[in-house]
């Protein structure tokens, strides 16, 4: 797995890429976290066009992050998920929470 | 039931063999030429199992996991084995969203995506302790 940043119009794009499980996740909190903490945002995005494999252990992941930026007042949204990862966002019922966005 | 092939592995109950445990056996049904679909659903299945014997199971030392998977026909059958904790109320941590480790950002979800991504699941205690779960999925029913 692994995460970049990119700030565009205020905007924090991540990139999470490769496979996001148990042994990936404390990693992804720490890096995910230590950007929200020190990034002046009004929006974030997950781009997951890269992001091959991800279980529930990563639905853990995101919504920790939802809840987090939701007490900011920051929205959150999940952009083009490979179609594996879709499938899990869809059956968790994260779609309920943030937006899916393809560009 | 036919079996046609079987195989047997034996993990050290670690996170960082998740990617290996969930990798051999989507290569050990490849012989039977699942879809690319089929197969992300046997890695994400074999994944959430393999994660609650590292996560829950046991608490003080790590353990052993024992993956049993077997073809029959265009059928997979999986078995995930642990000799730790076993669950108390194994209805109750099969609903969805239910988890013990909350405070730990666990979705409780784990048990649902094995239900939905196979065709059949079965959680059972174990004699002597610990948790068996089984599941199977059969490649020629189209998935979504
Ligand atoms: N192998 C296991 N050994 C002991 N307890 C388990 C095991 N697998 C699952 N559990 C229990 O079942 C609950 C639900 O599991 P699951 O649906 O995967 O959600 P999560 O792992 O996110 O908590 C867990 O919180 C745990 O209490
Ligand atoms: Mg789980």
């Amino acid at each position: 797995m692994k995460i970049v940043f990119k700030t565009v119009n205020s905007i924090l794009y991540v990139g999470i890429s490769g496979e996001l499980d148990e042994s990936m996740a404390r990693q992804a909190r720490e890096s995910l976290d230590a950007m929200i903490d020190e990034a002046d945002m009004k929006k974030v995005v997950f781009d997951m066009s890269e992001l091959s494999f991800m279980d529930s252990t990563g639905i853990g992941v995101i919504l920790g992050r939802f809840k987090k930026l939701k007490a900011l007042g920051i929205p959150l949204l999940i952009a083009n998920p490979t179609k594996a990862v879709d499938k899990i966002l869809n059956l968790s019922g994260v779609y309920q929470h943030m937006p899916k966005v393809m560009f | 039931m036919q079996i046609d092939n079987h195989m047997s592995l034996k993990i050290a109950a670690l996170s960082k063999n998740e990617a290996f445990a969930r990798s051999v056996v989507a290569a050990f049904c490849a012989s039977v030429n699942p879809t690319v679909d089929q197969l992300s659903d046997i890695k994400t299945a074999v994944s959430e199992a393999v994660t609650n014997a590292v996560v829950h199971a046991y608490e003080v030392d790590s353990g052993i996991i024992e993956i049993n998977a077997s073809l029959s026909g265009r059928t997979v059958h999986i078995e995930v084995l642990d000799e730790g904790v076993g669950i108390e109320d194994i209805v109750r941590a099969r609903e969805p969203f239910f988890t013990t480790k909350p405070g730990d950002e666990r979705s409780g979800m784990g048990f649902t995506v094995m239900e939905s991504f196979m065709d059949t699941l079965e959680v059972k205690a174990r004699d002597g302790g610990g948790l068996c779960v089984r599941m199977s999925k059969n490649f020629d029913m189209n998935g979504e």
